[in-house]
């Protein structure tokens, strides 16, 4: 049993905004929690508090009580809830201590000082009821964002705790990906835990859920039970600033662009040629002989695995060594021509951002500096009053829009975007999507990888499959 | 960052912090050793792991609040070297400098901007540890190599006087110094900012 | 293998960690600092060829090839060049051959246990030599680190070259600010949420950890302290007489 008896927080780096407002909630033991709502409703908040990276990582004043059957946690370290509240985190990446899978599974269990033979018992338990045999004794620097959040899964799972919270645990996953950890997420479930999950992609899990708690700055704004979630609609979700609730596998929304192209004259049309990239002579990652562009279009490329179209997008811009052609407007463009051309916009927009402030970073993006211009660019993706702002202090929305009024600015013909919906709430989604339509009218290419459905809805004129390597063994 | 009152006594989110920072600034430091090929970098080394070292150390020092982590970082960096084929005598020598280092920031009360600079300016000392083999057993190793004939031993010895070693020490204290408030500067300039200061 | 069932690997390389740790302490002192003098050179040439062997079995060939032929071109030099420089030239080849002679069968010591130790071999032998947490625990987090620095610099690297050219001009100066102060950010980012998670699930909670990480002594252990306590005996011997 949880118990969040009027609970207020506010973070120290913002001081005079509540985070959580008199927020009350109690939770029953073996439930499993939706809680949503748009980027900053207090969500994630509410997680740290209960795992306590508030305060040892996140300090500020807290008000309220929150109790863990019946005892009070405020005060407890992180270190003493290990074993009883679990944490799976947003990023894949940075959640392993170990550089292999086998000892991160056994990590946990090795802090608490369990004997050798109770570890073992408990690893081969996760294995079996995950079904991830297949990545034991792995490096975790070969597996893919998904896999990774599997082991962080099973990593928290082999601790055994009776609560377990996930702090959007989808954000870096493709659809796939999405739909395995709703298969683990439900194993969870069917074993009586507690279950929290913060998340804004709220369709993997929606039908999981026993109840669904909506917040709105920091203010809990609806509380769905369990009869009433099948009667929440679209139109609902779309009026509580929610994603969608349906599941839709972006690979059914190939649109034949193809024809489309072929109709048209050739200087409408990029035509990409030979692209392939293998890690070694045996196993191959993709293989694309050739793909047609609608220059001036916005068109999706899904299907195949995301190291795939991550690497054939750095391949079309040259960050990455290959021998592809690009042919527009009759000129063939090899590789090193191409550099100049096209501008990325990474998955991980962090790497990408090199300035002191907000406007900075447009300044450098420009052929030549133009403070004005860069400041109507920004006003455009809606960033107008943070031109002072740092880059890395921004939330993961504005710094996706950053980094395309950067590709605004650069005035490059070719933009190339991986992903850039991963994380963002629905107002944000949709202000990519506007940017990637204005982009259009000015008459630029756009090509992005995408597992988000609706955003393809919203502004894809071509979806495109890129089909999964063939292995040859 | 840690409101928590838990005493002196490192916890362990301080010695995950210890090695995140060591991580970058190894890193760095080897980068640099990368040019230690062409023999006169080789002897700007540890004036330039003083410079740019300062920038990850001074974010460093921010998360430092608790007696112990500049030492064991020190500490850590000689046994680096030990591990490289440096020798033992970058160990003792790393835990001198680091303890001195620790003490600085320590006066100023684990806080204050001018103890951090100065502990930046005396941390890079740890690298003058590499340079010792070089001249506590030269004449060791020239013993067994008479056959090269005097004159050029002692052209050796001309290019390496034992002065040159507190030169050495004084170059990469004042190089530390400069790097303590470049990392000062970009403290201010982003990683504090950044949030991460 | 199956998806369901997991079976604990015994794959130990050839040197149990504790032994790899000795292994260096003794390249260093011997080969690298020359202690003991023209009595240990029959000792010291063991030592030299040493790590190339133990490459081998590591099947790091490539490696050892190169080193091999790193140190037969310093040998090529000292032997054939050498007796006919003279002056500053000589000086410089002095110091070169100094250096690669004494520095490389280190140097190859170490790629050989950094390649061939994982990171819960570490902590198991820094547990078994009871070290303390405030060592252990950072170098396993450096050890973790590593690679993502690595991936890290690399995608830094390419969103540069996305942008690079606007980078060109008068603005040399910045680069390394935009290449360092970038990596610090990122890895910073990385390294609080590894500590998140790694506290989350009990990191420094209990005095004494367990470990599933099995760690001892085999033949070629034993074999190397025979080896040492030879050169030791030998060398004590030297010293009394």
């Amino acid at each position: 049993m949880i118990e969040f008896e009027n609970v207020s927080f506010t973070y120290e780096a913002t001081p005079g905004q509540k985070s959580l407002r008199d927020f009350s909630l109690s939770i029953n033991d073996g439930e499993c929690i939706l809680i949503t709502g748009p980027s900053g409703c207090g969500k994630s908040t509410l997680l740290r508090l209960l795992n306590g990276l508030i305060p040892e990582f996140y300090s500020g004043e807290t008000e309220g009580s929150i109790k863990i059957d019946g005892n009070e946690i405020q005060g407890s370290r992180i270190e003493d809830q290990a074993g009883r509240i679990g944490t799976v985190f947003q990023n894949p990446r940075s959640q392993f201590f170990n550089v292999d899978t086998t000892s991160e599974l056994a990590f946990g269990p090795e802090n608490l000082g369990l004997s050798e033979g109770e570890i073992l018992d408990r690893i081969g338990q996760t294995v079996k009821a995950f079904h991830i045999g297949a990545l034991m004794d792995r490096s975790i620097f070969e597996l893919s964002g998904g896999e990774k959040q599997k082991i962080a899964c099973a990593s928290v799972d082999v601790l055994a705790p009776g609560i377990i919270l996930l702090d959007e645990p989808s954000a870096n996953l493709d659809y796939e990906a999405a739909e395995n950890l709703r298969e683990l997420i439900l194993c969870w479930k069917n074993a009586g835990k507690t279950i929290l999950i913060a998340e804004h992609r709220i369709n993997y899990i929606w039908d999981l859920a026993d109840r669904v708690v909506i917040m709105e700055n920091g203010v809990l704004t609806k509380e769905i039970q369990r009869d009433e979630i099948g009667r929440f609609t679209e139109e609902d979700a779309t009026r509580y600033g929610l994603r969608c609730l349906e599941r839709i596998d972006p690979t059914s929304l190939v649109k034949a662009g193809k024809e489309a192209a072929e109709q048209n004259r050739k200087d409408n049309t990029i035509i990409l040629k030979n692209f392939r990239y293998s890690y070694d002579k045996r196993q191959e990652l993709y293989s694309i002989p050739e793909m047609k562009i609608r220059k001036g279009k916005v068109t999706a490329i899904v299907g195949a695995n995301g190291a795939g179209k991550t690497t054939f997008l750095e391949s079309i811009c040259s960050i990455r060594k290959n021998n592809g052609i690009m042919e527009m407007d009759g000129i063939a463009y090899s590789g090193k021509k191409r550099i100049g051309m096209i501008f990325m916009v990474m998955q991980d927009v962090n790497h990408q951002l090199f300035t002191e402030s907000v406007l900075d970073e447009v300044l450098i993006s420009q052929r030549s500096e133009n403070e004005e211009e860069a400041k109507k660019i920004l006003s455009d993706v809606g960033l107008a009053g943070f031109s002072d702002r740092h880059p890395m202090s921004l939330s993961g929305g504005q710094k996706q829009r950053l980094a395309l009024a950067c590709a605004i600015a650069s005035k490059l013909p070719i933009l190339l975007l991986d992903e850039p919906t991963s994380g963002l709430d629905l107002l944000q989604m949709h202000a990519v999507a506007e940017i990637l339509n204005r982009l259009k009218e000015e008459g630029r290419t756009v090509i992005t990888v995408t597992h988000d459905s609706e955003f393809i809805e919203c502004c894809c004129d071509d979806v495109i499959r890129m089909e999964e390597a063939q292995h040859e063994t | 960052m840690s409101k928590q009152e838990s005493g002196n006594k490192l916890s362990g989110r301080d010695f995950i912090n210890i090695g995140i920072y060591t991580a970058i600034y190894f890193v760095i430091a080897m980068a640099l050793a990368m040019t230690g090929l062409i023999p006169i970098f080789l002897i700007l080394l540890s004036s330039t792991i003083g410079i740019i070292g300062g920038i990850p150390f001074m974010l460093f020092l921010t998360k430092v609040k608790k007696p112990g982590m500049i030492l064991i970082m020190s500490l850590i960096m000689g046994i680096l070297m030990f591990v490289t084929g440096m020798t033992w005598m970058p160990i003792p020598f790393s835990i001198l400098t680091g303890i001195i280092a620790e003490l600085v920031y320590w006066s100023g009360g684990y806080k204050s901007m001018r103890s951090a600079v100065l502990a930046a300016g005396v941390f890079p000392l740890w690298s003058c540890g590499n340079y010792l083999p070089l001249f506590l057993q030269r004449e060791q190793y020239f013993a067994g190599r008479t056959s090269y004939g005097q004159e050029y031993i002692d052209a050796v010895m001309k290019f390496t006087p034992n002065w040159m070693f507190f030169a050495l020490l004084i170059a990469t204290f004042v190089c530390g110094i400069i790097g303590g408030l470049l990392g000062k500067a970009l403290l201010k300039k982003h990683f504090e900012r950044a949030g991460i200061a | 293998m199956s998806e369901d069932t997991w079976t604990p690997r015994r794959n130990k390389s050839l040197l149990d960690p504790r032994t790899k740790l000795l292994l260096i302490f003794v390249e260093a002192v011997l080969v690298l600092a020359t202690t003991g003098g023209d009595r240990l050179f029959a000792f010291r040439v063991v030592f030299a060829i040493l790590p190339f062997l133990l490459l081998l079995t590591a099947k790091r060939y490539m490696t050892c090839i190169v080193g091999l032929l790193v140190l037969g071109s310093i040998y090529f030099l000292e032997y054939t060049l050498f007796p006919y420089a003279n002056g500053a030239l000589a000086s410089i080849l002095l110091i070169i051959i100094m250096i690669i002679n004494r520095f490389l069968p280190a140097y190859l010591t170490g790629v050989y246990v950094v390649g061939t130790t994982t990171v819960s071999e570490f902590k198991a032998a820094m547990d078994k030599l009871h070290m303390p947490d405030a060592l252990t625990i950072p170098m396993c987090v450096m050890f973790r680190l590593f690679p993502t620095i690595r991936e890290e610099n690399a995608s830094i690297r390419a969103a540069m070259k996305i942008r690079g050219i606007r980078f060109g001009g008068g603005k040399a100066g910045k680069m390394l600010e935009y290449r360092v102060v970038p990596m610090i950010t990122c890895t910073a980012k990385i390294g609080e949420e590894l500590s998140a998670s790694a506290l989350t699930r009990g990191l420094g909670k209990q005095k004494k950890r367990t470990n599933i990480c099995h760690i001892g002594f085999g033949w070629a252990d034993w074999a190397f302290f025979l080896l040492v306590a030879a050169t030791v005996i030998y060398w004590i011997l030297g010293v009394l007489a």
